[in-house]
């Protein structure tokens, strides 16, 4: 049986941009689930953003990232932070036309408990180099999720053509 | 006529008392390959351009022991320089990171003739002529005793559409393995 996935909205970067916001999310849905595919103009060959939710810029925000770099893994956590640290997109020093990849779950997104979600992607490039990510995160709000942004946290912003797909699961 | 829910935003074909709803989802059966007798390679073709991303579902066995072992490619392009390749995997010791050039390696076809591997692998805007072509998997094996568990990530250096997905082993992949390719919206 195929899965229960319906398609929400969709957000295409046409020109560069510091963040992307999914607004007025439908609360009918039991999970939700974020694709994207993103490259950013950081100097070097990752970038990064992060993923808060309801426009909370507060400090209430922690997460777990397991990373490889093609040669090897390190762990890293954070908390109290102002936003989810979701993944190193492809930057201006990874291969031209390259984009990372990743996937966003959010599960019980209108429940009543705190928020968990889990993240796995994956920074492309023509090098050795390149960045995968694992990472669990925690919104400490009890509130049900009604918009999900995914902004920049040091200077860099998405270039063109990345794009945020929006799914709902039943 | 759809019919959309004040409540929940979603959609539904009908509405019609006595009808049961049917939801019209995001997620639709492109293909399925099931095998019938060992083969080394599996080809979907004229994949439809109508969708926003593929997914493509593999649970199988291979002749290889204790693990087989595979490659992607994509359009026809058997050609190992337009591929590279990176992976994060653990074998129950230690976690490994790697990269390969010239690589479409697919780690992930770990299964053997018992104990089968299993793997999603994602394929983002596959159409758009704007982008190189990342598939990213998550997937493993495990042989009650040994395995793997892996992320992995293919990339092919063409912002061509992908109209065709190529999948092969050193080995054969035995009978009731499945190649399963998924559009979504």
């Amino acid at each position: 049986m195929a899965l229960n996935l319906f398609k929400i909205e969709t957000a295409e970067v046409s020109s560069n941009a510091s963040s992307v916001t999914f607004s007025s999310i439908p609360q009918g849905y039991t999970d939700l689930i974020v694709k994207f595919s993103t490259r950013e103009t950081d100097a070097g060959s990752f970038g990064h953003f992060g993923i808060i939710f309801n426009s909370d810029t507060g400090a209430n925000y922690a997460s777990q990232n397991f990373r490889a770099d093609g040669a090897s893994n390190s762990s890293s956590f954070s908390t109290g932070s102002n936003y989810i640290s979701a993944s190193y997109g492809n930057a201006a020093g990874s291969t031209a036309n390259t984009f990372g990849i990743g996937e966003v779950y959010i599960p019980n997104y209108t429940g009543s408990n705190q928020k968990s979600v889990t993240m796995e992607s994956a920074n492309e490039t023509n090098s050795a180099t390149a960045y995968m990510f694992l990472t669990a995160g925690l919104w400490t709000s009890t509130a049900a999720i009604t918009s999900i942004t995914f902004k920049q946290t040091i200077t860099g912003i998405f270039v063109a053509n990345s794009t945020f797909t929006l799914y709902g699961i039943l | 006529m759809a019919i959309t829910s004040l409540k929940s935003g979603i959609s539904t074909r009908s509405g019609m008392v006595g009808n049961t709803l049917i939801y019209p989802g995001s997620y639709e059966s492109i293909a399925t390959v099931t095998v019938s007798t060992p083969v080394s390679s599996i080809t979907f073709s004229s994949i439809p351009a109508t969708y926003t991303h593929l997914q493509l579902r593999y649970f199988g066995g291979n002749t290889a022991a204790p693990n087989g072992s595979g490659f992607i490619y994509f359009n026809g392009d058997t050609t190992g320089t337009n591929y590279y390749d990176h992976a994060l995997y653990s074998d129950g010791a230690s976690a490994t990171s790697t990269a390969d050039a010239n690589g479409n390696n697919l780690p992930y076809l770990l299964g053997d003739l018992n104990r089968w591997g299993v793997n999603i692998t994602d394929i983002l805007d596959y159409t758009n002529t704007n982008k190189y072509k990342v598939a990213r998997s998550l997937g493993g094996h495990d042989g009650n005793g040994n395995g793997y568990v892996l992320l992995t990530s293919n990339l092919w250096k063409s912002t061509s559409a992908i109209t065709s997905i190529n999948i092969q082993t050193s080995q054969s992949f035995i009978q009731y393995s499945s190649f399963a390719l998924y559009g979504i919206a």
